[in-house]
């Protein structure tokens, strides 16, 4: 048989396939001999099919995608010339296959929206999500594939009393996703997008949800990236006029908890290495650098907060003493923080120095940020001590903390 | 940060293969088709590790995204798969509480195994689950001090932890861990 038909043949007769993988020929006799379960659809050379997992053979990738181009060109020609109703099941049928085989293929992504487009109908853009899905599930970094999804979300949009729950897939498949190609900047940045589609109550559950996966995956600055864009979205949301003053109580407590936990993860990594390797110096770097840089995002949006609260005259004297007593311990505990990273045990010494710097650069930046709270710096801050800690922790750096501690 | 598996092994002193003991995988954050041939590599490295660790010693190796952590105390050797941001530390306090399971378990019955177990652990199978979030292995840390007195010896190849003159090539080639496919896909 036509290998091009087999590959339809197959696709067909098992709707629920949701993952393509490639094997090597050798594998078909160990994937034949392991018969639990159901059996498999397979030729024994070319194609295997079990537990609705396609496998092709890495030999048949290249004649199989050659058919594929040219039956999907074929149908498009057509398609365009005739503009004949049957020939959308052509274009279909073969623009899905030449994309599980190459995912990139924009004329065959563009094809499909051409089609749905003119057809209008739900379960059709529910079709894309699922093609979508299974192309990601062999090549999960396929920007086409991921603006594909975006484009389906765009299209339903008021047309789809289920958005929200479709929503909550998409980010549950981000996260899968992930957990298989890390740093995938394509899926986490589908994810951020998704963000601006969501509810109050979706925003503060994925919030809550993601937490855990990114203290479990520090070294991946995505989720944290995603995290922030979903903090910014809830001050924004704060802001707005039908906000209710219980919110805004509601927003600091999230803003709390954010620099807490942020708080127990940099402690985590204090002192933890102590049989550095150089790459493993570079990740545990990239590490401690992502959880201080998520934590000059989260002050500097909440001296903001305070900043804007002491200078609104129509603010309450109440909120105002408010204001100043939380900004106060907000500062203590950050000095508090740099107290205790920069305390040295004696045997933990190169820890100690990134930690050191990481948290002494981070509380120069702070200075910087809202320069007229300076004053409260300085009287609680030691600026003599920290130089002559600086200088001795990072002597390298001793230009950058001259400059900045004059 | 992720614990692809845990294994035990039994190191012979001969220089013949070690022993599987005990092993427990998670290979589901890898491709339908890529987990045989991942299944294979992990046993054949655990082996390839086991054999080159002295009594008594630890060493970490890194391998492709893996570092493979090995502790051997008297014969009987804990392996872990973690990837690069497990914390070194919290890995070989894990190792050593697994060693320490083992022998409350089985005693010193391991040391008349002469072939693969294929029996399940359940306990290493939920401290695969558990200690995928290395606080949990911090809490190990606290009651071990003895872990601080041992240096643990890092490699930054898994060609450095052979003797001089072996080559990983010909060890795959000579390998029954490997079928062909996990062979290919290797070079």
């Amino acid at each position: 048989m036509d290998l091009l038909l087999q590959f339809q043949h197959i696709l067909e007769t098992d709707p629920l396939i949701d993952e393509v993988g490639f094997v090597h020929p050798t594998q078909f006799a160990t994937l034949t001999e392991d018969s639990t379960g159901d059996a498999a659809i397979s030729d024994g050379t070319t194609f295997w099919c079990r537990d609705h997992k396609l496998g092709v053979s890495t030999q048949a990738i290249l004649p199989l995608y050659n058919a594929a181009k040219r039956a999907f060109i074929a149908a498009m020609e057509e398609y365009k010339s005739l503009g004949d109703d049957g020939l959308e099941s052509e274009v279909m049928k073969h623009s899905k296959a030449l994309l599980l085989l190459s995912s990139d293929f924009g004329t065959a992504w563009n094809s499909r929206k051409l089609v749905v487009s003119k057809k209008q109908q739900l379960s059709m853009y529910m079709g894309e999500l699922l093609l979508s899905a299974l192309v990601l599930s062999c090549s999960p970094k396929s920007d086409q594939a991921w603006s594909h999804r975006r484009w389906v979300i765009k299209s339903i949009r008021g047309k789809c009393s289920a958005l929200q729950e479709i929503l909550g897939k998409e980010s549950e498949l981000v996260e899968k996703i992930a957990e298989r190609s890390k740093m995938n900047y394509r899926a986490w940045n589908h994810r951020c997008w998704l963000v601006s589609y969501m509810t109050r109550e979706q925003v503060l559950h994925e919030l809550k949800k993601s937490r855990n996966w990114a203290g479990l995956h520090v070294a991946d600055n995505c989720c944290f990236h995603y995290r922030r864009r979903l903090i910014l979205w809830i001050l924004k949301d704060s802001k707005l006029e039908n906000a209710s003053p219980g919110y805004s109580v509601e927003v600091s407590e999230v803003w709390k908890e954010e620099l807490n936990w942020n708080e127990m993860l940099i402690k985590r990594y204090i002192g933890r290495e102590v049989y550095a390797l150089s790459t493993k110096q570079l990740n545990y770097a990239l590490i401690l650098l992502a959880l201080w840089l998520h934590r000059r995002f989260l002050s500097l949006h909440w001296m903001k907060q305070f900043a804007t609260n002491l200078h609104d005259v129509s603010c309450h004297s109440e909120l105002k003493i408010r204001t100043s007593n939380s900004f106060n311990s907000f500062i203590d505990n950050e000095l508090h923080l740099l107290n205790s990273c920069s305390t040295a045990p004696d045997n933990y010494f190169e820890d100690f120095q990134a930690q050191a710097t990481y948290s002494a650069t981070y509380i120069l930046w702070l200075t910087k940020q809202i320069p007229e709270f300076w004053s409260e710096f300085q009287e609680k801050l030691t600026i003599g001590n920290l130089k002559t800690m600086m200088s001795k922790v990072c002597p390298e750096r001793s230009f950058l903390w001259d400059s900045l501690i004059d | 940060m992720k614990i692809t598996a845990l294994l035990v092994l039994k190191c012979n002193p001969e220089g013949t293969d070690p022993v599987i003991l005990a092993n427990a995988l998670d290979v589901s954050h890898f491709g339908y088709f890529q987990r045989s041939s991942v299944k294979e590599f992990i046993v054949f490295v655990a082996r390839t590790v086991a054999s080159r660790t002295p009594p008594s010693q630890r060493q970490s190796v890194q391998h492709e995204e893996y570092k493979v952590h090995a502790y051997n105390r008297n014969g009987i050797c804990s392996l872990g798969f973690m990837d690069d941001h497990y914390p070194v530390r919290s890995a070989f306090s894990l190792l050593n509480q697994v060693l320490d399971e083992y022998q409350k378990n089985f005693g010193d019955t391991w040391k008349t195994v002469q072939a693969d177990s294929t029996q399940p652990w359940p306990y290493l199978n939920e401290a695969l689950t558990k200690f995928q979030d290395p606080a949990e292995a911090d809490k190990l840390l606290k009651i071990q001090r003895e872990l601080d007195e041992t240096k643990i010896i890092l490699h930054k190849t898994i060609d450095s932890v052979l003797a001089r003159g072996e080559k990983l090539d010909s060890l795959v080639e000579k390998s029954s861990d490997l079928s062909a496919a996990s062979q290919v896909w290797k070079s």
